[in-house]
């Protein structure tokens, strides 16, 4: 098990944008990452844009992982980068999801959220230590490999 | 203070003035003209007529597209190729919102691109005319699918455009939809929905109200699911409902299920008042499919086999898609087809399943404990009793994105797969019955060498989409996601 000693824990934003309900994924991403060592604020579901952009200033955050799940993220993030860059947030940016209404042809979805501005998209079948791993190279840190099995009395 | 009490006519005019102006198509709202235009329809739309006569479960789908002559072709497929009784028309997910402004737009980049930019139908945007148009191009009856907490706009356009079935309700559509929509204030809004349903039932148009059985959709505990139907068709009942029809989603145990199903029928006879016709619903598995198509179609296949053994009236179908989205009309049908082809089959044999009695029992007497906890938060009003519940913890939802619940409650399948209930939070339930979990998740963490924890929960949530039905810590062969760096970016 390798342990890691940072000064101070990463922190990452995650919700769901939108008007979008689906929570079961950010709620197991949420306890994968915290378990692996992050420091989670998590947003919850139907997330406006501005939300994340205020959560990930506030916080400092260094990544902005948003989750879609029914199909209408592209209407939903148009501006969302510029919204960032003006509010002065220079986190990486994740979407993972089921990012089209239907059964889209993902490298054409990708293409689509990388236009949109995001340094990762991922699609419905990712696990979430996929993810951790790629949080992992692109902010240049590693985490503990926690199991995050509690013991239960 | 929000209480079970019948709207006035006063009241329901009023609320009436008022939403019609949230979206210029509410102007076209007219009840005697809706009255005048529902008996027009023949009697082979009739929704609750066709329901309640029928002598083997009807098969229903999920179908909405933002424009309106593909939403015409697409039911036209699912009734003819898929051989759909009922059909669809499931509302897209910003009018769910109440963001019509948004709907429109989306609706008109579906115009320009050619694509289905929605997921779903935007019925108020629509308007009145464009259900008619809808209602008049299709053979069957049709019902509004959807997960809205503020429907009234939707009711009142719809009912007027000719659906006779509605689904939902103010927990069902509260809890597992929205974040921070005040139950109260939900309870209001659907109160306003079924005495609509009422008023219009009382001049012989009798609407279908459905509550939403599967809640979060994800290891519901059967008795949290009864509960709030019984709640939600009794608040329907006092307005003026005078068919309901109970909704339960698929846990995949096959006992467990056949077991809930009878529970929901027995109980929704006992509670909701004699004058109420209900009828259930079983709902194809809720949670996540398989990736691969002829893995989704073994789980629909069990779905069709459950529902031929517990006979509910009404089976909502899944296409071999779902792990990817909304389906291409094609693979819609032919989810249907798959469910038809085990009902048929399985529904005239006599099968008796061991243990299905006893685990009715059960649900039953669980469902007995939150329903008299309801009562009492409530000194006997339903409306109160289920907001003060909420409040305490008492009644819970697993899963639930809304502020309005706890979400303390956990569950887990135990050694058999059947959903039990693994952190209690402050939901009302007896001692003896939280043993009875207990002992059998204590079963399966002996089984697998582990101790109860979140990730046991979490594997079982994935569980059926990696192939199986149980999350069993991992060392065999999944059938499901590969993971690896190729798939994501």
């Amino acid at each position: 098990m390798q342990l890691v000693e940072h000064c101070m824990p990463t922190t990452v934003i995650l919700g769901v944008i939108g008007s979008d309900a689906h929570v079961v994924g950010i709620t197991i991403l949420d306890q994968a990452l915290s378990a692996a060592g992050f420091e989670v604020e998590n947003l919850g579901v139907q997330t406006s844009q501005e939300e994340f952009a205020a959560a990930a200033k506030e916080k400092d955050a260094e990544a902005v992982l948003v989750s879609s799940l029914y199909g209408h993220a592209e209407q939903d993030c148009q501006g969302f980068s510029e919204l960032l860059a003006r509010e002065d947030v220079d986190a990486t940016t994740y979407i993972g999801g089921n990012l089209a209404v239907g059964q889209d042809d993902f490298e054409r979805t990708r293409e689509t959220f990388r236009a949109l501005g995001f340094d990762r998209v991922f699609d419905s079948e990712t696990t979430p230590e996929e993810v951790i791993r790629s949080l992992e190279r692109d902010l240049g840190i590693s985490t503990r490999e926690a199991e995050y099995d509690r013991v239960q009395a | 203070m929000t209480r079970d009490e019948r709207l006035t006519a006063d009241e329901l005019q009023r609320i009436d003035d008022r939403i019609r102006d949230d979206w210029p198509t509410g102007a076209a709202v007219d009840f005697e003209e809706a009255i005048a235009y529902h008996e027009s329809l023949p009697a082979h739309k009739r929704f609750a007529d066709v329901l309640e006569s029928a002598d083997r479960p009807l098969l229903q789908p999920r179908a909405g597209v933002p424009r309106l002559d593909d939403q015409s072709r697409l039911l036209t497929h699912l009734h003819e190729s898929g051989g759909a009784d009922l059909l669809p028309t499931t509302i897209d997910s910003y009018t769910r919102d109440n963001e019509y402004e948004k709907a429109e737009e989306g609706l008109e980049k579906a115009r320009e691109t050619d694509e289905d930019t929605l997921n779903g139908f935007p019925a108020v945007n629509h308007g009145v005319e464009g259900c008619r148009t809808l209602v008049e191009s299709v053979d069957a009856p049709i019902e509004v699918r959807h997960g809205t907490p503020d429907a009234r706009l939707l009711a009142a356009v719809t009912f007027a455009g000719g659906f006779q079935s509605f689904e939902g309700g103010p927990i069902s559509y509260n809890i597992p939809y929205t974040k921070e929509r005040d139950l109260a204030e939900t309870i209001e809004h659907w109160q306003y929905v079924d005495r609509l349903a009422g008023a219009y039932t009382e001049r012989g148009v009798t609407i279908n109200r459905e509550p939403f059985g599967p809640l979060t959709g994800t290891l519901v505990p059967p008795s949290i699911a009864i509960a709030i139907m019984l709640v939600e068709g009794k608040l329907a009942a006092t307005q003026g409902v005078r068919s309901v029809t109970l909704g339960y989603g698929q846990v995949g145990n096959v006992v467990q299920d056949v077991a809930a199903l009878r529970a929901l029928r027995a109980l929704g006879n006992e509670y909701l008042p004699d004058e109420v016709t209900v009828t259930t619903v079983f709902h194809e598995w809720m949670g996540g499919f398989p990736p691969d198509e002829a893995r989704a179609n073994g789980v629909i296949g069990l779905g069709g086999t459950t529902a031929a053994i517990a006979r509910p009236d009404k089976v909502i179908t899944k296409s071999p898609q779902e792990f990817q989205g909304v389906p291409t009309k094609e693979a819609n049908a032919a989810g249907l087809r798959t469910t038809r082809q085990l009902i048929d089959m399985v529904v005239e044999q006599d099968i008796s399943l061991d243990g299905v009695d006893e685990e009715q029992d059960l649900i039953e007497r669980e469902t007995r404990c939150l329903m008299e906890a309801i009562e009492s938060h409530g000194d006997g009003d339903v409306a109160r009793g289920t907001i003060e519940a909420f409040a305490s913890g008492a009644l819970d939802v697993p899963f639930a994105p809304s502020d309005a619940a706890h979400s303390a409650v956990l569950p887990a399948r135990d050694d058999d797969g059947r959903v039990r209930i693994f952190e209690w939070g402050e939901l009302a339930m007896d001692d003896d019955i939280k043993e009875i979990h207990a002992a059998r998740l204590a079963d399966r963490a002996e089984t697998e060498g582990r101790s109860q924890s979140f990730r046991m929960v979490a594997d079982d949530v994935d569980a059926i989409s990696d192939g199986k039905l149980i999350g069993r810590p991992t060392g065999g062969d999944g059938a499901g996601r590969e993971g690896g760096e190729t798939r994501a970016d």
